[in-house]
């Protein structure tokens, strides 16, 4: 535990250093992540809500996914790196070294610009709570916490998918981003405004319906997709959990498989 | 040197590494062919605690290949291998706490913050207690002249301190056993003659063991009396340096310049004679004709006024070693 704390405030320390360029990068991530908040407010005015969700209803969707995305982005920096991590070395120093590898790839590099995306989610929420009238209660709030941790432990298992190809190829796959990235601007929307095959998809074979949207449901007291939800949400981002087991023991099963380059 | 207990075992110690690669056209893109590279094959050796060993060998034939199976990086396809009686890539994370680890072509610190940030942060990866850990560094801030680098970004240093760097956070957790990969690498004479005195003292003060891979025969022969030979990643020599080079120590050089023009008579014509300007350069094998009779015409040719013998290049006694062993 020390030792996270420490490599975190490293994090940070580093970070510091370039400060402008700190400073730009937010405020970039902000723009960026305000510009798809702006498509869904855009599409909203158009249509004066989507299916049976009102605007309001979706920017809750939308800043539920983007907070969750946002964490992740926010740990996943070393695993997106995983190939330079290999190809310098640092995987290697991170084998000699009496720590988890996952731990000591995602402590490596953490991307704190990424605060930027979590304050125009939070503002979305915020927006969103103000105009529907939503009461929050305390089971509300740790159902959402919940949710959003399954999400983040669901995109981590992805992000590690892509790393062990690496640790085979030594190259990175673009493929596991149409779930990932794709699975963040897909979610930002209720799922069943899409047809029923990419519903399925993104509710049981990549969890994020699971992991966040029934449990956005039942703070917002709607069913999705015609299923009433009910005290059951609560066990569904566990699946998050469940898929990120399953990755890691494929990243433990790389690991043994790595070759390591170069002298 | 104490005898110590073997600290490292290897027995038939494997490494194959599968190579994937597309066949031709645009067939090859579906069609993969899988090649099979020996890394290290059947390697068997035994290292005590408190020696120092040199890796010896041409790039590619295995050097770091064992290193890494070694310190648990990479998983061997067969034999056996004993690090303090734990087999690194099955409990990694148990040896890596008494194994120091440095690879002279990268930066295993972190390099945009200052070093010292960099030794705090490896006394909480391996949980070295405060007190003990500064005590260390100010002993290895000593010994490695760091004292004016501390605050100063990895980054800004040159090759030589990020070098004494590198060693000095390898060693903060006391280790039992240091891998070095080529640790001269780029270094100055300076630099180079500073490392060697350091690993010196720590394997004498310490009695860290130091297993050592390099291509520069000084190192080696300032530090390893002893040397695993390996080529085509097998384990071709296993002895003292000394007792290997001499055996290719074939051919001795006489320089000599006599008074007055005098020349050399009488010499076997197996002893190769040269001359430039008034120096006359012998060569010969001291198995065929002892140095002494060697001496003896030459002093009988005339007055001699110079005289050298000149050593070996080690260099060529491991280039002649390697071409011996069909390495190149």
């Amino acid at each position: 535990m020390r030792y996270v704390m420490h490599a975190m405030r490293m994090n940070l320390r580093r970070a510091a250093q370039y400060r402008s360029s700190f400073r730009m990068q937010i405020a970039a991530q902000i723009v960026m992540t305000f510009g798809d908040l702006w498509a869904i407010l855009l599409l909203a005015e158009r249509f004066g809500g989507m299916a049976h969700w009102s605007l309001y209803e979706v920017m809750f969707f939308f800043g539920a996914m983007q907070i969750a995305f946002a964490v992740t982005e926010m740990i996943n920096r070393g695993f997106g790196h995983i190939s330079s991590l290999i190809r310098m070395g640092d995987l290697d120093t991170m084998l000699t070294r009496p720590r988890g590898i996952a731990a000591q790839v995602i402590l490596s590099e953490l991307d704190p610009r990424r605060i930027g995306s979590v304050a125009v989610g939070l503002t979305a929420l915020t927006v969103a709570t103000l105009k529907t009238g939503l009461r929050w209660t305390l089971p509300d709030v740790l159902l959402l916490l919940w949710g959003m941790t399954g999400t983040v432990a669901l995109m981590m298992g992805l992000f590690m998918i892509e790393a062990v190809v690496c640790l085979f190829s030594v190259q990175s796959v673009e493929i596991v981003n149409v779930f990932t990235y794709g699975g963040r601007q897909t979610c930002q929307y209720p799922l069943d405004l899409y047809p029923d095959w990419l519903r399925t998809t993104f509710t049981y074979v990549i969890p994020i319906g699971l992991c966040l949207q029934f449990p956005v449901c039942h703070i917002l007291g709607k069913p999705l997709a015609g299923a009433e939800t009910g005290g059951w949400v609560w066990l569904g981002p566990a699946a998050g959990f469940v898929f990120l087991g399953l990755c890691s023991l494929a990243w433990r099963l790389g690991l043994r498989h790595y070759r390591s380059t170069g002298s | 040197m104490s005898e110590g207990e073997i600290i490292i075992r290897a027995e038939g110690l494997t490494k194959v590494y599968r190579r994937t690669s597309g066949g031709k056209g645009f067939l090859g893109l579906f069609r993969r062919r899988t090649e099979e590279v020996r890394g290290l094959t059947d390697a068997g050796f035994e290292i005590r605690r408190g020696e120092v060993v040199g890796l010896l060998g041409p790039n590619g034939a295995g050097k770091s290949t064992t290193v890494k199976l070694l310190t648990g990086i990479l998983t061997a396809d067969g034999g056996a291998c004993g690090v303090m009686g734990r087999t690194p890539w099955l409990e990694r994370r148990k040896i890596a706490a008494d194994i120091g680890a440095v690879f002279g072509q990268r930066m295993q610190l972190w390099w945009d913050v200052p070093v010292l940030d960099s030794f705090r942060l490896l006394r909480d990866i391996y949980s070295v207690p405060e007190a003990r850990w500064k005590a260390r560094l100010d002993e290895l801030t000593d010994a490695l002249e760091l004292g004016g680098i501390l605050q100063v970004p990895m980054r800004q240093l040159s090759l030589g301190q990020r070098m004494r760097a590198e060693l000095c956070g390898s060693l903060l957790h006391e280790p039992s056993i240091l891998f070095l990969d080529e640790p001269t690498i780029g270094l100055d004479a300076v630099s180079k003659l500073r490392l060697r005195d350091f690993l010196r003292a720590e394997n004498r003060e310490r009695g860290t063991t130091i297993l050592l891979t390099t291509h520069d025969m000084a190192d080696m022969l300032a530090l390893c009396p002893r040397v695993l030979v390996l080529g085509r990643g097998r384990l071709l020599y296993d002895g003292g340096l000394d007792a290997l080079l001499r055996r290719y120590d074939t051919e001795h050089t006489l320089r000599c310049v006599f008074d007055g023009g005098a020349e050399p008579e009488g010499l076997p014509p197996s002893v190769g004679v040269r001359r430039e300007g008034e120096a006359w350069t012998l060569t010969f094998a001291p198995a065929e004709i002892p140095v002494g009779e060697v001496l003896a015409k030459l002093l009988a040719a005339g007055p001699v006024r110079e005289l050298t013998l000149k050593e070996q290049d080690t260099d060529r006694l491991v280039a002649r070693m390697y071409a011996d062993l069909k390495l190149t």
